[in-house]
C-alpha cells in the first residue's frame, strides 16, 4: 500500500521541465493578475484629497452619516464596513489598518456593535488616533432572551434599564442598535461633534452650526414618530432580529424577534410556532425583514399566517445603491416610520 | 391532527427531510463507499464560491452555485483518479480552494450582504419554490439510483473490476457526481449545509456496522436518515432546539449504538463488504 501511494505521488509531479516552466509563468502571471485588481478596487490611503482636513475612520453606516452631518466638507471619512456588508459578520483588512494608521479619529458606535474594535485598535500603532465611542452617553438597554414571551414584557421594562459605568461594553450584553431610536441619535452626534471640536478647535463655530442643524432634525424626526405612532401604542411588530429596542422602548410598541439581536442564528421550529401563534393572537398583519439578510423565515411566517412582509432597516449597513441615490439617515428612518405605520394598517 | 401537523411549514418541513433523508443516504452510500465522504463539506463550501460568483456578476445564486459544485464534483474526480492512494486529499484541495475563492470574492460583493444567509437554508423556513425543486431532484435521484443499482453496487466495490465486466464506470460515476453536486447545492440552500454534508456520511456509518449486504447497507442508512431527521424536526418543535444539530446528533447516536450492537455480534466494519 505505502510504497505503492508514493510511486503514484511522485508520478504525479515527475512532470516535464518544459510543462513545469510553463506552469511557473502561468501561476505567476495569474497571480499578479489577481493582485491588480485587488489592488485596483479599493483606494489606497486617504489620499491627496484629505489633505489639511481632519481624517476620520468611521466604524459602520450611522456613524459615517453622522460625522458627515457634523463635519461636512471639513473631514475625509471613510466606512470601515462597506455598503451593504452585515457589520456582524465582518472582519478588517490590511488596507483598513494601513486606514486607521493615517486617521485622526476613529468613529464608533460601542456597546458591542463592534465586536472587533478592541482587537484592531490594540493593534494600532497611530498614536495621535483618538477613538470615539459615540454610544458612551446613551442610556443601554440590556439584550433580552429571544425565548422571552410578549406576554410578561409588560411588568419589568425599567429593569432593562442599565446606565454603564465603566465605558467598556461586551458584545452581547447590551443592545447595540442605539442609533434607531431618534433621541439616541442625538446623544451620539453630540459625542462625535465633540470630539471634531477638540480634534479641530479651529472649526469650532462650524461644527457648532452642523450640531444644532442636526439636532433639530433629530427632534423633528422623533416628534414624527411620537405623532405618528401614538396610536398604535401597545401594538407589536414582528422584525427579523431585535434590532428595534430602543425604538420601541422610546415609542411604546413592542417587537418580537425572530432571532435574537444579533442576526445570524437559525430559529427552531418551537420558535417559528410561537411567533405563528403570537402573529395569530395579536392580530399581527406585517412581518418584516431586513433587506441584507436573506428573507427565508420571514416569507415562511407570512405564507402561513397571510401577513405581508415589508423592508425595515436597522440601518447597520445600507447599500451602496441607497448611499448612491443620496439616502441616509433621516430618509431611511422616515421610511422606516412609514412602514411601521403601513404595517398597523 | 397532531399539534406539530396543524403548521404548514412543519408540514413542509417533514416532507422535504423526509425526501432529501432519502435521496442523501442513498448518494451517501455510493460516495462513502468511494472514500470521498467528506465530500459534502467539500461541495458545501464550493457552493458558497458559486454564490458570491452569481452575487458578483449578476445571475441567479442558486445556478451559480450548483455550476461551481458541479465543477468541484468532478475536479474532485479527476484530482482523487490522479493521487491514488491519496485520494481523499482530491477534497481537501477542492474543499480549500472553494473556501479561499468565495473569501476572496466576498471582497467584492458590495450589494447583497450577508451571502451567508442566501446560500444556508433552514428547514423550518422552506419556500414553496424549494418544494418543488426538492421533489423534482427527489424523484431524478430515486429514478437513477434504482435503474443503475447494480452498476453502483459492482463500481462502489472495485471499480477496475466493474470497468473490466463492462459496466460503463465513467458514465455512471459522471451521472453520480452531477446527482450529489446538485443534491447538495439545493439542499445546503433548502435545509443547511450541515445537514446534508453530515447525512451523507453518519447513516452510511451507522448502517455500515450492522448491515452484512450492499442491499441492507442502503436500506439502514436511509432508515437512520429518516428516523434522524423527522426525530429532530419533533423535538425541535416540541422542545424548541436549534433542528439542523439536532437531526444531526441523533444520526450520531444511531452511530453509537449501531456499533456497540455490532461489538456484541462480534462483527468489523468491513464485514459489510465480504457478506456483499
Amino acid at each position: 500500500m505505502k510504497s505503492g501511494s508514493f510511486e503514484e505521488v511522485s508520478r504525479f509531479s515527475r512532470v516535464s521541465r518544459v510543462k513545469r516552466v510553463v506552469a511557473g509563468f502561468l501561476s505567476v502571471a495569474f497571480l499578479s493578475g489577481a493582485m491588480g485588481v485587488l489592488s485596483g478596487c479599493k483606494k489606497r490611503g486617504f489620499g491627496k484629497d484629505a489633505e489639511g482636513k481632519v481624517k476620520v475612520v468611521a466604524s459602520i453606516y450611522p456613524m459615517y452619516d453622522f460625522v458627515k452631518r457634523i463635519g461636512g466638507d471639513l473631514v475625509a471619512v471613510k466606512m470601515l464596513v462597506p455598503a451593504g456588508t452585515e457589520p456582524h459578520s465582518w472582519e478588517p483588512s490590511t488596507r483598513d489598518m494601513q486606514d486607521l494608521e493615517e486617521a485622526d479619529l476613529f468613529v464608533y458606535n460601542g456597546a458591542g456593535m463592534e465586536a472587533w474594535a478592541d482587537d484592531l485598535l490594540g493593534t494600532i500603532q497611530n498614536k495621535d488616533l483618538i477613538a470615539v465611542e459615540a454610544s458612551k452617553d446613551v442610556s443601554l438597554l440590556k439584550t433580552e432572551e429571544v425565548h422571552h414571551d410578549a406576554h410578561e414584557d409588560e411588568d419589568h421594562d425599567d429593569d432593562h434599564e442599565d446606565h454603564d459605568e465603566e465605558g467598556h461594553h461586551h458584545h452581547g450584553e447590551y443592545d447595540p442598535h442605539v442609533w434607531l431610536s431618534p433621541k439616541n441619535a442625538e446623544v451620539e452626534i453630540s459625542a462625535i461633534a465633540d470630539a471634531l471640536i477638540e480634534k479641530d478647535p479651529e472649526h469650532a463655530d462650524t461644527y457648532r452650526k452642523n450640531l444644532e442643524e442636526a439636532k433639530k432634525e433629530c427632534e423633528a424626526l422623533d416628534s414624527a414618530f411620537e405623532a405618528e405612532l401614538a396610536p398604535y401604542k401597545g401594538g407589536y411588530i414582528v422584525v427579523a432580529h431585535e434590532a428595534y429596542g430602543y425604538l420601541c422602548k422610546e415609542y411604546g410598541i413592542k417587537q418580537i424577534g425572530i432571532e435574537g439581536v444579533s442576526a445570524d442564528q437559525e430559529p427552531d421550529a418551537a420558535r417559528m410556532r410561537e411567533i405563528i401563534d403570537m402573529v395569530r393572537e395579536y392580530g399581527i398583519k406585517c412581518i418584516f425583514f431586513e433587506e441584507l439578510v436573506d428573507p427565508k423565515v420571514a416569507k415562511s411566517i407570512a405564507d402561513e399566517t397571510g401577513c405581508k412582509t415589508m423592508a425595515l432597516s436597522p440601518l447597520d449597513g445600507l447599500t451602496k445603491e441607497d448611499i448612491d441615490s443620496g439616502r441616509d439617515y433621516f430618509s431611511v428612518m422616515k421610511d422606516n416610520l412609514q412602514a411601521l405605520v403601513d404595517s398597523f394598517q | 391532527m397532531p399539534e406539530i401537523l396543524q403548521y404548514a411549514y412543519m408540514q413542509r418541513a417533514l416532507f422535504v427531510g423526509l425526501l432529501l433523508s432519502v435521496i442523501v443516504a442513498c448518494l451517501g452510500t455510493v460516495m462513502v463507499h468511494k472514500r470521498l465522504s467528506m465530500i459534502g463539506d467539500a461541495l458545501s463550501h464550493s457552493s458558497l464560491a458559486g454564490v458570491a460568483l452569481g452575487l458578483l456578476l449578476g445571475f441567479n445564486p442558486i445556478v451559480g452555485a450548483m455550476a461551481v459544485c458541479i465543477v468541484a464534483a468532478f475536479s474532485i474526480e479527476i484530482i482523487r483518479k490522479k493521487l491514488g492512494d491519496h485520494s481523499e486529499l482530491a477534497v481537501a484541495i477542492v474543499m480549500s480552494t472553494g473556501i479561499g475563492l468565495a473569501g476572496v470574492m466576498s471582497g467584492f460583493v458590495k450589494s447583497s450582504a450577508d451571502f451567508n444567509s442566501f446560500l444556508f437554508g433552514s428547514i423550518v423556513a422552506i419556500s414553496g419554490f424549494e418544494a418543488r425543486l426538492v421533489m423534482i431532484l427527489s424523484a431524478i435521484v430515486l429514478v437513477a439510483f434504482v435503474l443503475l443499482y447494480k452498476e453502483l453496487f459492482y463500481i462502489s466495490f472495485d471499480e477496475q473490476a466493474a470497468s473490466i465486466s463492462g459496466v460503463p464506470v465513467g458514465a455512471v460515476n459522471a451521472i453520480f457526481t452531477i446527482l450529489t453536486a446538485v443534491t447538495v447545492s439545493i439542499a445546503a440552500r433548502t435545509v443547511g449545509a450541515l445537514i446534508v454534508s453530515s447525512l451523507l456520511v453518519v447513516p452510511v456509518a451507522a448502517a455500515m456496522s450492522i448491515a452484512r449486504s450492499f442491499r441492507t447497507t442502503v436500506l439502514w442508512a436511509i432508515f437512520v436518515s429518516v428516523f434522524s431527521t423527522i426525530g429532530g424536526l419533533v423535538l425541535s418543535f416540541y422542545m424548541g432546539l436549534k433542528p439542523g444539530g439536532t437531526i444531526v446528533l441523533i444520526s450520531v447516536a444511531f452511530f453509537l449504538v449501531f456499533r456497540v450492537i455490532a461489538l456484541f455480534r462480534g462483527t468489523a466494519s468491513s464485514d459489510a463488504k465480504k457478506g456483499a
